[in-house]
């Protein structure tokens, strides 16, 4: 008998202290970042959408062997006369679609600052397959250009790649 | 107190079985996984976990990537604690290479593991309050996550798949401020489980859905190869961390809680009072955090260990995670195999689902905790 | 366009450390702030709605129509009134419902909608249910397929009839009032077992029968949990409920059905149980949980059909919240004599509104019952203490009146 009404009783305060977390919880400020309206930057270490620097690299190759999904391709360049290798990229592709952002091409740059790293950009996004692969030449933005079969040319990337709050440079 | 159930029959009433399929979309089961149900009006007669919808091959991709490279595959294992992925992977090729990290570097690594554990089981904790219908939990649980993820995020730079724990240490230092935050958080957090336990723990609705409910009793979840909080539920005491210590948790004081009855409440708040634990075994990592390195001397750049065999286990987030490794001295692994305690937690399912209602496969599902990430590879 | 937080994370022990320093925060309580000194405001500069309604039916009569006409035009502004508010309701609760449960859970919920904390938000939902493909299953009995949904809202806007909104405001001054409510509400009933037959699906039918079964065996407690105020009042009517409990003992005590020791409590929280088991909501709502395996009963139906059943349940929610307020808040009277300026119907309105309130704060605390325990709590618990109840009531009557 006593057990019972013991039993009504506590089973009503656990509701009610139930109640009271809830109710504490609605009169504190919401912690939400309201994305798009405002956007947060993650911390420098962040590995974002990759950037490379085509002027920094020398074209060692490191970054191509150490990525596990094989989405690095590039080649050095080549003095004309002495037919020797210049430690300068070519050129200089990068995958985005292959890439699984864990940060190895970026460790073993051996370049200080490093010529690939991973930015603070987590807003990729792409229209078509062709826009993943980008494409450097020395001189092409951080960004890299998309190479555009019709007009076989290079265009910029379609969209936003909003470098200015990207860079982070390892 | 369960009702009674009657069993109406006589000519021209038999119930006729139907074949219900049960995933792989569906808002509850945790990933794509299909039961296939085969039911009699609202009693299960045969349940059939169907697995592989999450299959990526990475056993086989292993076979063709070197060391360093492997450890970014394990991270996608059980994608909700990635650190002891990482981290059964390296121990495997440590032991094969004779190599031991570093004191500081051992201390980081548990602090990652048990901070991930607390991560993963606030998952838990959110998706089985949903699958319960306590839908508020669940986005205290991942208010609580934001944190870690953000710690995380200020260590080595990712949210979910770190790559972190590498053969030989870690794969980098801790920043200046990182272990006053960590602090803050543990300090925020330790009444947040207070909070859990009463708006869902301890809920009068919440154990007369759980207590008594998916009961594995000890002899069968020893037979059927359960690990982790789904055997501690069910009383039986195994954790790799206490029977066979690795990263120097031997040095580490935590209590190992332990069920009665092996129901979905024991496993459930086995799981609560484990995030206890390892916030007791992140401040004393934290506390005995000494200077120095964090990887160790002599590990080369191109890790290519001699020719062998290494099994290593670790108490991942949902059970006993072990990686049996043969190498054959090149620079990728000759074979890997995963023990994946989500694939063997769930072959439960076909003894624990039958004679049950449908209503309670929800509930009796979601307190085993599976990834299938992790079952699936 | 987007506002660059920096990586400055806010996390929650900083955010909630202090509060007051966000300008979000505090512009949030002055909104709340001015919005309720506004009700306060125009609810005591137009004063009793009664007397409006007066005015306009002189104003009818004076227009020289003859009496019949006057009379059915009357009638059609009432039901336009009661209409709108459930109509209204319907916008209203579910914006609040939304806005409550996202700051239980410390997110913001609705925002962009219309700008201002997204207030048009249910407004755009209802178009795009309108818009929505009415998708009928094969299987499905057409006919009863299109009058469940009409079948599950009609008793509801019958059973606002009687409703008290203010003193002397409601659309039908009926000395049964509240027995009509009772008897219409438990009809819709019928609309919910036509919605799960008419889904041609086992499970969908299943899950109407169960709460059919649901809403029927909870009406009981309900029902029963709301004699002792008819003890105490003596009437059915709700006006006269809404007479007896103005007034206050010791000048400040006001003299609401729910003060009365033991007896009013018990009945309140009885009521108050039951309601939100009879609108299906959590900890009760089994018939529509989405992460259950079996279908409720409203899986089959899309788009405006959804929506009814939808409506309904709001709209039960709102009778509810009213007849709470009604028979142990103490209607329209104010809780404290000095605060009598502020008009009947605004403190009703306020007082559905806080039950409202505690209905939402109810779904999103609680999990969930299984169909058995709740079940079991009705017949072994609710309706049996509600009889001890009665007595309790019966005895403490005698001893008023001795």
């Amino acid at each position: 008998m006593i057990s019972y009404f013991k039993t009504v009783f506590t089973s009503s305060w656990a509701f009610v202290q139930g109640l009271w977390i809830t109710l504490r919880y609605m009169f504190k400020p919401a912690v939400t970042v309201q994305y798009p309206t405002e956007k947060l930057h993650p911390y420098p270490p962040f590995r974002g959408a990759l950037l490379f620097d085509a002027a920094a690299c020398i074209a060692c190759g490191l970054c191509a062997k150490a990525c596990p999904s094989s989405c690095i391709a590039l080649a050095h360049q080549v003095n004309p006369e002495t037919k020797k290798r210049v430690p300068k990229v070519e050129w200089y592709t990068l995958d985005l679609g292959r890439c699984n952002f864990c940060g190895l091409c970026q460790e073993t740059c051996p370049t200080k600052p490093k010529s690939v790293w991973h930015s603070l950009d987590y807003e990729v996004v792409f229209s078509t397959r062709d826009e993943m692969v980008r494409c450097w030449k020395p001189g092409f933005p951080l960004g890299g250009r998309v190479w555009d079969p019709v007009a076989k040319d290079f265009r910029e990337p379609r969209g936003h790649l909003p470098v200015s709050a990207s860079p982070a440079r390892k | 107190m369960a009702s009674e159930e009657l069993t109406v029959s006589g000519p021209g009433l038999e119930m006729d079985t139907m074949f219900i399929n049960m995933g792989p979309q569906h808002p509850s089961t945790h990933g794509v996984l299909r039961l296939g149900l085969t039911i009699s009006g609202e009693v299960i007669n045969k349940a059939v976990p169907d697995i592989g919808y999450l299959h990526r091959g990475t056993e086989k991709l292993m076979e063709t990537r070197s060391y360093q490279q492997c450890v970014v595959l394990t991270d996608r294992w059980d994608y909700c604690s990635a650190m002891p992925n990482n981290l059964v992977f390296c121990l495997a090729a440590e032991k094969l290479m004779a190599v031991q990290a570093p004191p500081r570097a051992q201390a980081l690594r548990v602090v990652m593991c048990e901070l991930n554990r607390i991560a993963s089981h606030l998952i838990f904790l959110g998706t089985y309050g949903i699958d319960i219908g306590a839908l508020t939990p669940f986005l205290y649980a991942f208010r609580e996550r934001e944190m870690i993820l953000d710690l995380y995020e200020m260590l080595c730079g990712a949210r979910l798949t770190y790559n972190y724990i590498r053969i030989g240490g870690v794969a980098a230092d801790l920043g200046e401020d990182w272990v006053a935050k960590c602090r803050e958080f543990l300090e925020y957090f330790k009444p947040r489980i207070d909070e859990y336990d009463t708006l869902l723990s301890f809920n009068p609705i919440f154990l007369a859905r759980t207590q008594g409910v998916g009961v594995i009793p000890r002899e069968s979840a020893v037979a059927w190869g359960l690990s982790g909080p789904n055997l501690r539920g069910s009383g039986v005491d195994y954790d790799a961390r206490k029977s066979e210590p690795y990263c120097g948790y031997e040095a580490y004081d935590f209590d190992v809680p332990l069920g009665q009855t092996g129901s979905c409440w024991d496993r459930y708040f086995c799981r609560v009072q484990e995030m206890r634990q390892s916030v007791r075994i992140v401040e004393a990592a934290l506390a005995k955090l000494a200077p120095g390195e964090v990887m160790a001397k002599g590990v080369p750049k191109i890790i290519k260990p001699p020719a062998g065999e290494a099994y290593a286990h670790v108490e991942a987030s949902r059970g006993d995670l072990g990686i049996y490794l043969a190498a054959d001295g090149g620079a990728a692994p000759y074979r890997l195999h995963v023990r994946a305690p989500s694939f063997l937690n769930l072959a439960i399912l076909q003894e624990m689902l039958v004679g049950r209602k449908v209503a309670d496969v929800i509930a009796v599902m979601g307190s085993l905790d599976i990834v299938l990430g992790e079952a699936v590879r | 366009m987007s506002r660059d937080l920096g990586s400055s994370r806010l996390w929650p022990t900083e955010v909630w450390a202090r509060p007051w320093s966000l300008p979000r925060y505090r512009a949030g309580a002055m909104w709340l702030g001015g919005i309720a000194a506004g009700i306060v405001v125009i609810g005591a500069g137009v004063g009793e709605l009664y007397l409006w309604g007066d005015r306009l039916l002189g104003l009818l009569g004076r227009c020289g129509l003859g009496a019949a006409w006057v009379a059915w035009i009357w009638v059609l502004v009432k039901l336009g009134c009661v209409l709108g508010v459930i109509v209204a309701n319907g916008l209203w609760a579910v914006w609040w419902e939304r806005k409550i449960s996202a700051h239980i859970q410390s997110r913001f919920g609705p925002m962009y909608a219309g700008g201002f904390h997204g207030w048009a938000q249910t407004i755009f939902d209802t178009i795009k249910l309108l818009f929505k493909e009415d998708v009928t299953p094969a299987a499905a009995d057409q006919p009863m397929h299109a009058l469940a949904p009409i079948v599950a809202i009609a008793p509801c806007v019958m059973a606002f009839a009687p409703i008290l909104f203010g003193t002397e405001l409601a659309a039908a001054r009926l000395d049964m009032g509240v027995l009509y409510i009772f008897a219409f509400a438990g009809i819709s009933v019928i609309g919910v077992v036509m919605a799960g037959w008419a889904s041609g699906n086992k499970y969908s039918l299943l899950g109407g029968l169960r709460a059919a079964a649901q809403i029927v065996s909870y009406e009981l407690p309900r029902g029963f949990s709301v004699v002792p105020v008819l003890m105490f009042a003596g009437s059915l009517d709700l006006a006269v409920i809404d007479r007896a409990q103005a007034g206050y003992w010791l000048g400040f005590i006001p003299r609401w059905f729910v003060f009365y020791p033991v007896v009013g409590q018990v009945s309140f929280l009885f009521f108050l149980i039951a309601s939100v088991a009879e609108t299906n909501r959590t900890p009760f709502d089994i018939p529509e949980a989405e992460s259950e395996l079996v279908a409720g009963f409203h899986t089959e139906f899309s788009g405006m059909k959804w929506s009814m059943f939808f409506l309904t349940e709001y709209g039960y929610v709102l009778l509810s919240s009213f007849l709470l307020a009604a028979f142990f808040l103490g209607g329209g009277a104010a809780p404290l004599p000095f605060l009598n300026f502020v008009p009947s119907w605004i403190w009703m309105t306020g007082k559905a509104m806080f039950m409202m309130f505690v209905f939402m704060w109810f779904r999103w605390t609680f999990p969930r019952l299984r169909v058995d325990q709740l079940m079991d709590f009705n017949w072994k618990f609710l309706l049996p203490w509600s009889f001890a109840n009665i007595g309790l009531a019966g005895v403490m009557l005698w001893w008023m009146l001795r």
